[in-house]
């Protein structure tokens, strides 16, 4: 474990702050104030622990020390990565991602396949103008329920007249999965790759498309003079401007579920509900936990890949009965990952998921 | 225990759509990355296993262009000692040529070794037979398929073998010999970029593959690539959900899946 690290864990005051706020703590093996304390004393931890963490961050937005335990839980799993000890599906996607640049594996080469949903031609970012990256993320340039995403948000800033340009088939993964997997050495190389491609093509300014990207462009990437935000951030700006207008209407009851990159990593509450709120005829609701203390719905940092060994009631799961509870019809996100976790239990429960693009397709 | 791994480094078809080119003189790889063959990559992890626990070196040795030196670093990261290129500009398709060129090498570089693991097969080619050649031209005995290793003893060791209908066979072979290892003996480790960055550090030795050249030229040559022909089985649905969904049930019930 590098210095650092290993002296802010020993800061650590085992207040209960970070466990708290822990999406995992109480349900399941994991107890994150324990992983602190077992660290400070170098005590052995077991192996499957570190894989219970989502990566939302709220343990390290909470502690009054600046320990940042999930940045430690990165640390313990780093080691085990390095002892190549890790599950067997972790395994998977980290190969796959240094063979094909995306955890799935699939071909690189079909990175761009979801511009062919477009009647209009997205240039090439190095023959735009503002030189202004769309970035798409693995997940929405290769999964069939999220390629639509890209799609639809291609045409609403081209609607709005925003220019952009895309990578294709150069885009790398982001590396943000990675880094929290673990694995630090593939995420700097993943990084290397797009900082080189980005600097090649003099790109300005990058939307990214999912909150994890944009986390890791904006925050993991050094400093790169590169502007980077949110699709949300851009829409809401054209919303607010005049831009983008509405004319259909959306009659339905939609509580906004905050994705934790987005929300509590990055601050980025407003400018969703901004857009849903000047969709005519929608109804928006918020959860029993918004915002700040949004639930984690157990996506991220790697948990897309692997199923945890315990058997609990998930997240998604917890979140879908809220949204029932509180009268909502469809149970809105501007994340990927929380699109395919939620998307399961809200089918059973008779209950819709729609990423933000999705509804506001139906108005324009 | 020496053990010698022979590791070859191979383009990742899987997800390809591959384009055959110059009237099927040669397939388009040009944006197709590569990898190490995956019956290698468990071959290198059971080598590594056994010298974990019983003692021994692991070499491993890569037959072909100067990008093969990736999987050699991979090997070392695993675990292996050493890590021998036999570098070739040419791609030996014929695995008797690729045998005897394997034995010269052996034969006159003095390697020390005790057993020989390849893969059962290479994912390129899939002729499936470098390990038996090469048990025949070094007068070794030899086992293919080999999906356990029980025993490992001086003179000896104990295997099992997969067979068909599910059957295995245990069989005791005596060392030296050759051994073809099948995919999912084991579950090979991790290898971090970390982990091949250093073992980058340790030097892997170059030879040339002319000097170990075959004395006769190949017997089997690639005459032209080609697609499979096409049968026409595959019914393709489009349309609206529901109608699809209707044509679908109609296609089962027709077909006897469905009642």
């Amino acid at each position: 474990m590098p210095e650092q690290t290993a002296t802010r864990v020993l800061t650590c005051i085992q207040c209960g702050k970070c466990t708290g706020g822990c999406p995992e703590s109480g349900k399941t093996p994991f107890n994150v104030r324990m992983l602190m304390r077992k660290t400070q004393f170098k005590s052995n931890i077991e192996e499957s622990l570190p894989w219970y963490c989502t990566s939302c961050g709220a343990c390290t937005i909470r502690c009054p020390r600046d320990v940042k335990p999930s940045e430690v839980v990165i640390e313990l799993r780093s080691k085990l990565v390095e002892d190549g000890e890790i599950p067997v599906t972790i395994q998977k996607a980290l190969e796959n991602t240094f063979v094909q640049k995306n955890p799935w594996g699939r071909s690189r080469n079909k990175r761009a396949d979801w511009l062919r949903k477009l009647d209009f031609e997205v240039p090439h970012v190095s023959e735009t103008e503002s030189k202004r990256l769309l970035f798409v993320c693995c997940i929405q340039a290769y999964d069939p329920r999220c390629m639509v995403i890209p799609v639809n948000v291609a045409r609403l800033l081209k609607t709005g007249g925003i220019e952009f340009g895309v990578l294709g088939e150069e885009e790398a993964c982001c590396g943000n999965e990675i880094r929290r997997i673990g694995e630090s050495g593939l995420f700097e190389e993943l990084q290397e790759e797009n900082l080189g491609t980005f600097t090649e093509y003099g790109v300005q300014e990058i939307i990214a498309l999912s909150p994890h990207c944009m986390n890791a462009l904006k925050k993991e990437y050094g400093d790169t003079g590169i502007e980077v935000v949110h699709y949300t951030e851009v829409l809401a700006k054209m919303v607010e401007g005049g831009a983008l207008k509405f004319p259909g209407s959306f009659e339905k009851k939609v509580v906004y579920h905050d994705p934790c990159f987005l929300g509590k990593q990055s601050g980025i509450f407003d400018e969703p509900r901004s857009i849903l709120k000047a969709v005519p005829g929608l109804e928006l609701l918020e959860f029993s936990r918004a915002r700040e203390t949004s639930l984690c719905c157990e996506g991220g940092g790697g948990r897309m890949f692997f199923e945890v060994e315990s058997v609990y009631q998930r997240n998604a799961e917890v979140r879908v009965i809220d949204a029932g509870k509180r009268g909502a019809q469809v149970i809105a996100a501007a994340c990927p990952f929380c699109v395919m976790t939620l998307e399961d239990p809200a089918t059973e429960k008779g209950l819709i998921v729609k990423e933000l693009s999705e509804i506001l397709m139906e108005v324009i | 225990m020496n053990i010698l791994v022979f590791t070859k480094r191979v383009a990742a078809t899987q997800e390809e759509e591959l384009r055959i080119r110059d009237e099927g003189a040669s397939v388009d790889l040009s944006k197709v990355p590569f990898k190490i063959n995956d019956w290698d990559n468990y071959s290198i992890e059971e080598a590594v296993r056994i010298v974990e626990k019983t003692g021994g070196t692991v070499t491993a040795i890569s037959i072909g262009d100067a990008e093969s030196d990736e999987v050699l670093r991979r090997a070392i990261a695993m675990g292996a000692k050493d890590g021998f290129l036999v570098n070739s500009e040419s791609v030996f398709h014929d695995p008797g040529v690729r045998s005897r060129l394997i034995q010269n090498f052996i034969q006159k570089e003095n390697i020390p070794f005790d057993v020989i693991f390849t893969g059962v097969q290479s994912e390129d080619d899939q002729f499936g037979c470098v390990g038996g050649i090469l048990g025949a031209v070094l007068g070794l005995p030899y086992s293919s398929m080999v999906i356990g290793i029980d025993a490992v003893e001086k003179d000896h060791m104990i295997i099992r073998r997969e067979l068909e209908g599910g059957l295995q066979e245990r069989i005791k072979i005596t060392v030296p010999c050759v051994l073809s290892i099948q995919s999912g003996i084991n579950e090979p480790r991790y290898v971090s970029i970390m982990g091949i960055r250093k073992a980058s550090k340790v030097e892997r030795k170059v030879f040339k593959a002319a000097d170990y050249a075959a004395e006769a030229g190949p017997g089997i040559e690639v005459v032209q690539w080609a697609y499979p022909e096409k049968k026409g089985v595959a019914t393709m649905l489009t349309g609206e959900l529901d109608v699809v969904c209707g044509q679908l049930l109609g296609i089962l019930k027709e077909k006897g899946v469905f009642q």
